[in-house]
């Protein structure tokens, strides 16, 4: 399959972001192709062009007729209330008759013949674990037996020993002449796992390779290199400001939950939210959960009883035509940065931030992050909750990780930079 | 009063069957867009025009037969206003649902009067001599039903529609149109039975909120085909009653009776009378 | 593991595009005046409507021109029809005010219908205490007759868009049960009972035949119109409308916000239905309510859900029904073309909506 000069945008008029830009790229029968970068850098936009999920503004995708597209979603595609027998019937097209029984029957058979484990098709989904969920996808991407089979971060909700038994399958579906993509962002497994690496970043292939080392890929994979060291920081402690479980954190400081996206950070963030009403908050979901696009910039901070607009526009650097611009029309940064104003701008004893800079350019990210810092030198107890550990470990005093909704006992950044691989794993 | 109550009863449920065969039409059409993931409101309408084009077709062909076929075929008109509105337009279903019924008041009202001018919409309605839509309606379509909605692909991907339209999105549209269509035959012979067998013409209005109440049977049946049957029992048996009791127990409220089913149905929502679990994506 | 959030179909944060309060005017700006687009989209539905009318009425072989000019002036063509617009328009305005606030707040408050009647049948309890107790308990009842829908939600996430139609359905078998029983007029014919021991004043002048009511109408889109734009309560409201989710990440206790728009919106109902009583029919009677319920959901709908607009059109929906009656008598065109107008109102505005969200 061959992708040329593939360019996708999203958004309306104001606020358009280039997804993919201008991306030619060859998949080839037989190779494991692993797609990296960074979150928002176009890796998923791309594959869902290939797969034909979205048609591409400009560029084409050539695939030979009997091309056939398997695409394992992030996010799992399941009918949680049906069994795992039905959603592996849900494969099939055509009009028949069948029974409960004769699903089952052929469950067990498609699940043997994938090589995944798999047991009890009568489960319902529901009931099922994350690592057995993503399996399942596994297994109807398989099922359909795809000429490409395109895998969208599926190790990040399994288990060691799952993603072993995944690039198992990986190897023997490759053996067999089956093209895999692989997106990631996890750099060990891809270099495992990877015959030739395609890095994205901003929307571009920026990279594209057969030999690689973690650090070269890094290094394309973020505009500079991580950051070194964060030097000597010294911070004044004061008096502790929020206690909830096994979270303590004391004023002027920023505690970070890291972790895997999906082990209970929402989970965790809405906790706090329902017991801290009062707390500035940052949502996780900004598109979502961040402005009430349909209301204005100064009927949204009107919302936390901010009320002069105009002041904070500027003092916050919204670029907006004014007060009563909707909030919807801005771009995703300045959209968050209404959301800082209006959160910020009380002086909140407590703030909780989920994902603060996720999906946001450079310049944004960087805004967010000063007005973190100023936020806890003024006194404030930060929460951050991120699944960017360079976010982590630029900002935070302390750290804890999140694995399956537990959270690890706290660690300095120096104890963490050694442990926290590990822990986010949950190998340790 | 014991005895009584068990006479009157007893007495009521010939009557019971007869006038609720038409809701158990309609409970099923609607359970099977419902479990499509679809919720429409507008199923008063669709029984309120396939009455009246039931009427016409049958005066016009002198034929019981193809007064029902007009029927459905009224039904299905209305079927796919809905079902382009809410499927091709994605327009809100209860909003649809609600401009619908006042479409199926407005026009059936409007239009019968107006064909009232000419001889033949003047003359009696031809009556079901034979009624074999009650046997189908309680025990052939619940049979077909059972095993198209859980015993073939198709059922398994309209469910599938109902709890995560997501993972069939590319056949979403088309199954529930086949729902939509189903609907519209099960309401199409329900508002044909009510002009052609259980009364003797078309009045303005004349499903009296049958299409709501068999809004709230699915409910009150959890959404299977079982609770549907029964529910649409219990509220025909409380309608029925309700002449017995009129004629016969006099000082007996009987009009809070009729309220009973409703109030219970509103307990089920709450989940006191047991577990509820709507299709998931009900609705949207 | 099916407990609480399976009870429900309509999760606490549906997405917004989904929500009823987000078919809005996306460009207005703080509600100071809704613009002028929406305004001219209103308009074009309402000649559409009228346009579609008209053609019916010649599928049938009637004049248009005759038909228009009957609708015109059998509305609003003599002191005599443009009150008995205005006397239509009253409960249209209240129960089209009803589906603007629940609409707002993202709630779908379907029970127009059953809060108008036990609203009446409130207000014509105490009307024995005087005009201002009943009015107050109609719009008591109305609101606690929601209430129970709101609670329900909260409590075991009923869906209220269900639960207020089955209320509707409650209240018109209690409503046939008091007027054949307790309440019962013992001399009448027919089911209906005694008249209400207060009326409201009648305007006078020119409009002798109007009551005040019409005074209390207005001043209840004002004063909706205030809460929605000009206060937090209002902002807070609107915000949970659009996205409940964003709303409480903005701190807003959108369960509060729940309760109190399906509270206020089912006083609206409730005092339109103790005004109609008090004001024009007297007396209760089993089909009391006649649709007034459902209607406002045009109403509001029309107004693109602003409380002001609302005024405008529940005059059009009252000029047309108080036309169509017209129509009925001097031209034996069936009234309920009225209803048929209110319908295709809707239609035309969720066409022009997904127009829009085509651009």
């Amino acid at each position: 399959m061959r992708l040329s000069r593939i360019t996708k945008s999203f958004g309306t008029h104001s606020n358009v972001s280039r997804a993919v830009d201008d991306v030619s790229l060859t998949i080839e029968r037989g190779e494991i192709l692993a797609v990296i970068g960074e979150n928002g850098a176009g890796k998923t936009t791309l594959m869902r062009i290939a797969a034909g999920e979205l048609s591409p503004d400009a560029g084409e995708v050539l695939r030979s007729a009997q091309d056939d597209i398997g695409f394992v979603h992030q996010h799992f595609l399941l009918v949680p209330e049906l069994t795992i027998a039905e959603n592996l019937a849900l494969i099939e097209r055509r009009f028949r008759f069948a029974t409960r029984k004769t699903l089952e029957r052929e469950a067990v058979r498609m699940i043997e013949s994938s090589g995944i484990e798999l047991h009890e098709v009568s489960r319902r989904v529901a009931d099922l674990s994350v690592g057995e969920k993503s399996k399942l996808e596994l297994i109807k991407a398989i099922a359909t037996k795809p000429s490409t089979l395109i895998l969208d971060e599926p190790t990040s909700v399994l288990t060691p020993h799952e993603s072993e038994e995944l690039f198992r399958v990986m190897r023997t579906l490759a053996a067999s002449g089956t093209a895999i993509v692989f997106i990631s962002h996890k750099l060990p497994e891809v270099l495992a796992i990877a015959e030739r690496i395609v890095v994205m970043r901003t929307g571009k292939v920026v990279m594209e390779t057969r030999e690689a080392t973690a650090e070269s890929l890094a290094r394309a994979m973020t505009p500079q290199p991580p950051l070194p060291a964060h030097g000597e920081r010294v911070r004044v402690r004061g008096t502790l400001a929020l206690s909830h479980g096994n979270v303590q954190i004391h004023h002027h400081e920023i505690l970070a939950i890291v972790g895997v996206a999906g082990n209970g950070q929402s989970e965790l963030a809405e906790e706090l939210r329902a017991r801290f009403p009062h707390a500035g908050q940052i949502p996780e979901d900004r598109t979502r959960d961040g402005v009430i696009a349909q209301m204005t910039i100064a009927e949204n901070l009107a919302l936390r009883g901010v009320r002069d607009a105009e002041r904070m526009i500027e003092l916050y650097s919204i670029r907006a035509l004014g007060p009563r611009q909707l909030a919807g029309d801005l771009s995703g940064g300045n959209q968050q940065k209404v959301v800082l104003a209006r959160e910020l701008d009380r002086r909140p004893q407590i703030i909780i931030a989920a994902e603060p800079t996720r999906g946001l350019d450079i310049e944004a990210t960087s805004f967010v992050h000063e007005r973190l810092r100023v936020a806890a030198a003024a006194g404030a107890a930060i929460l951050l909750i991120t699944s960017d550990l360079d976010e982590a470990f630029e900002l935070a005093d302390a750290m804890q990780v999140i694995y399956r909704g537990k959270l690890s006992a706290r660690m300095t950044p120096e104890e963490a930079s050694s442990r926290v691989a590990n822990l986010m794993a949950g190998v340790a | 009063m014991l005895d009584l109550v068990v006479r009157l009863i007893g007495d009521s449920i010939p009557l019971a069957i007869l006038a609720a065969t038409p809701l158990l039409l309609a409970v099923q059409g609607e359970l099977v867009v419902q479990r499509s993931g679809m919720i429409n409101l507008g199923i008063e309408g669709m029984m309120l025009v396939a009455a009246m084009t039931a009427v016409l077709a049958a005066q016009l062909t002198n034929s019981v037969a193809l007064g029902f076929l007009g029927g459905i075929a009224g039904a299905l008109i209305v079927a796919i206003v809905f079902g382009f509105f809410v499927i091709t337009l994605k327009a809100d279903q209860i909003v649809t649902g609600t401009a619908i019924n006042l479409l199926a008041v407005g026009a059936t009202s409007f239009v019968y009067r107006e064909l009232q001018r000419s001889e033949i919409f003047v003359q009696s309605v031809p009556r079901i001599g034979t009624d074999v839509v009650v046997p189908l309606a309680w025990i052939v379509f619940p049979i077909v039903l059972a095993i198209v909605l859980w015993n073939t692909s198709f059922g398994l991907r309209l469910r599938a529609c109902g709890e995560n339209p997501d993972v069939i999105a590319p056949h979403v549209a088309r199954h529930r149109a086949a729902a939509l269509a189903i609907e519209a035959l099960l309401a199409g012979t329900a508002g044909a039975y009510l002009t052609l067998a259980l009364s003797s013409g078309f009045a303005e209005n004349m499903t009296a909120g049958r299409g709501f109440i068999a809004l709230s049977i699915v409910i009150f049946g959890r959404w299977k085909l079982k609770g549907a049957i029964l529910g649409t029992a219990i509220f025909g048996l409380a309608a029925a009653l309700q002449y017995a009791v009129q004629a016969s127990a006099r000082g007996v409220p009987y009009h809070l009776l009729l309220a009973v089913p409703y109030i219970v149905t509103l307990l089920i929502l709450c989940g006191i009378a047991g577990k509820v679990r709507a299709p998931e994506s009900l609705g949207r | 593991m099916k407990a609480p959030r399976s009870a429900g179909f309509q999760p606490a944060a549906p997405p917004p595009s989904r929500r009823p309060g987000s078919r809005d005017n996306r460009r207005q700006d703080a509600g100071v005046a809704a613009g002028w687009k929406p305004a001219l989209r209103g308009a074009a539905a309402v000649l559409f409507t009228i346009l579609l009318l008209a053609l019916s009425g010649a599928a049938f072989g009637h004049s248009p021109r005759e038909l228009l000019s009957i609708l015109i002036t059998g509305s609003v063509g003599s002191t005599f029809a443009l009150q008995g617009t205005l006397l239509k328009s009253v409960p249209l305005l209240l129960t089209g005010l009803s589906v603007v606030i629940a609409f707002r707040a993202g709630v779908w408050n379907i029970g127009g219908e059953g809060q108008f009647i036990v609203g009446a049948l409130a207000a014509l309890l105490a009307s024995r205490f005087g005009l201002v107790p009943s009015l107050l308990a109609a719009m008591l009842a109305g609101a606690a007759w929601a209430s129970i829908a709101s609670l329900m939600r909260l409590w075991r996430n009923a869906p209220e868009v269900l639960t207020t139609i089955l209320l509707n359905f409650i209240a018109i078998h209690l409503l046939g049960w008091c007027v054949n029983g307790p309440l019962r007029e013992r001399t009448a014919m027919y089911p209906q009972t005694d008249v209400a021991l207060a009326t409201l004043p009648r305007l006078g002048g020119l409009f002798s035949g109007l009551h005040m009511g019409i005074l209390l109408a207005v001043l209840a889109s004002v004063g909706a119109w205030w809460l929605l734009y000009r206060t937090n309560e209002g902002l807070r409201l609107r915000a949970t409308g659009f996205n409940s989710s964003a709303a409480k990440w903005a701190g807003v206790n959108v369960r509060a916000q729940l309760v109190r728009a399906m509270a206020i919106s089912g006083a609206a109902a409730g005092l339109a239905g103790g005004i109609e009583l008090l004001g024009v029919t007297n007396r209760l009677f089993e089909r009391f309510a006649a649709g007034y319920g459902y209607s406002g959901i045009a109403v509001a709908l029309l107004a693109q859900l602003h409380p002001l607009a609302t005024i405008g059109s529940a005059f059009f929906f009252g000029a047309l029904v108080t036309g169509a009656g017209e129509l009925q008598r001097t031209a034996n065109i069936s009234a309920a073309v009225a209803t048929l107008g209110q319908a295709v109102v809707i239609l035309v505005l969720i066409g022009f909506e997904y127009a829009r969200s085509r651009r």
